[in-house]
């Protein structure tokens, strides 16, 4: 189990990140990941796995200004 | 032989000048205000009005960065005037700026920023100010910005579109060094207007006006 914002998700241990995204349909260019506290940059999206008892945490932004 | 004059604004001596203008500022705020630099990524609806209230506070130093030119669909929120469509923004920002304060000391960039020149064009800064329109832009700059300066202070700002409710618009501390101002949610294909941009841009530029006076929290 991880905790994703907040919440309880499961089966997504083993999965990079942009897998993670991808299965939700996230706007990957828009969002921000914090891993355990940690800012997994983007350039290490596709090889940063999650792991049993990760926090994280999706900085989402929309567009305006 | 003639005295030596000190030089005036407007018929003023030059220092009235500077006092009168800071008479109301928050006690003991003037100094500290004036030591700051603050450099705002963005100089259309959150970025124009974030630096017009640092600029007549007296941030000390502003530095603009923005790539883009002034459009007629932008007069309805960003603090350009009809005279100045095809301008750069920044240009046009800066002239603006002068008007109400001649104190502040103004850099500009007419530069898109990306991944590769956000350790440049940030280094001078001690607080890092996001207005972009754009949301990929917005991710790549706090990106970046934790990766080259990740004990820099960076305030943002996402979702202030349509007429929603102002009190949906709050400043969020997601972790340390993050502030976000917005409703998070409201997306620009809405429609972006003034009022409510500027409730946006007034949670950012008073956030980065605590952040210089030593407030941390939101």
């Amino acid at each position: 189990m991880v905790m994703v914002n907040g919440e309880q998700e499961y089966g997504v241990v083993g999965q990079t990140i942009t897998e993670f995204l991808t299965q939700r349909s996230a706007p990957i260019e828009n969002i921000v990941v914090e891993q355990n506290g940690n800012i997994v940059h983007r350039a290490d999206f596709d090889t940063t796995k999650i792991s049993e008892n990760d926090k994280l945490e999706l900085i989402s932004f929309v567009g305006g200004g | 032989m003639k005295e030596m004059q000190e030089p005036e604004i407007q018929g003023l001596m030059i220092n009235d000048v500077y006092q009168g203008m800071k008479e109301r500022n928050v006690k003991d705020s003037t100094d500290k205000l004036a030591a700051a630099h603050v450099t705002i990524a963005g100089a259309g609806g959150l970025g124009s009005n974030i630096a017009i209230a640092l600029t007549r506070i007296g941030v000390g130093h502003l530095t603009l960065i923005d790539f883009d030119t002034v459009e007629l669909s932008n007069l309805n929120r960003q603090q350009f005037k009809l005279s100045q469509v095809d301008m750069p923004k920044v240009v046009a920002l800066k002239q603006n700026l002068r008007e109400f304060n001649p104190f502040v000391e103004i850099t500009i960039h007419q530069v898109e920023v990306t991944h590769d020149n956000v350790k440049d064009l940030f280094a001078d800064a001690d607080i890092i100010t996001e207005a972009f329109d754009n949301p990929a832009a917005k991710a790549m700059l706090l990106d970046a910005a934790s990766e080259f300066y990740p004990d820099k202070p960076i305030v943002m700002g996402t979702g202030m579109a349509g007429i929603h409710s102002s009190n949906t618009i709050i400043t969020k501390h997601p972790r340390k060094n993050l502030y976000i101002a917005g409703d998070g949610e409201t997306k620009g294909a809405e429609g972006l207007m003034a009022p409510r941009v500027m409730i946006a841009a007034g949670h950012e530029a008073n956030m980065v006006t605590r952040l210089i006076l030593g407030e941390t929290e939101i």
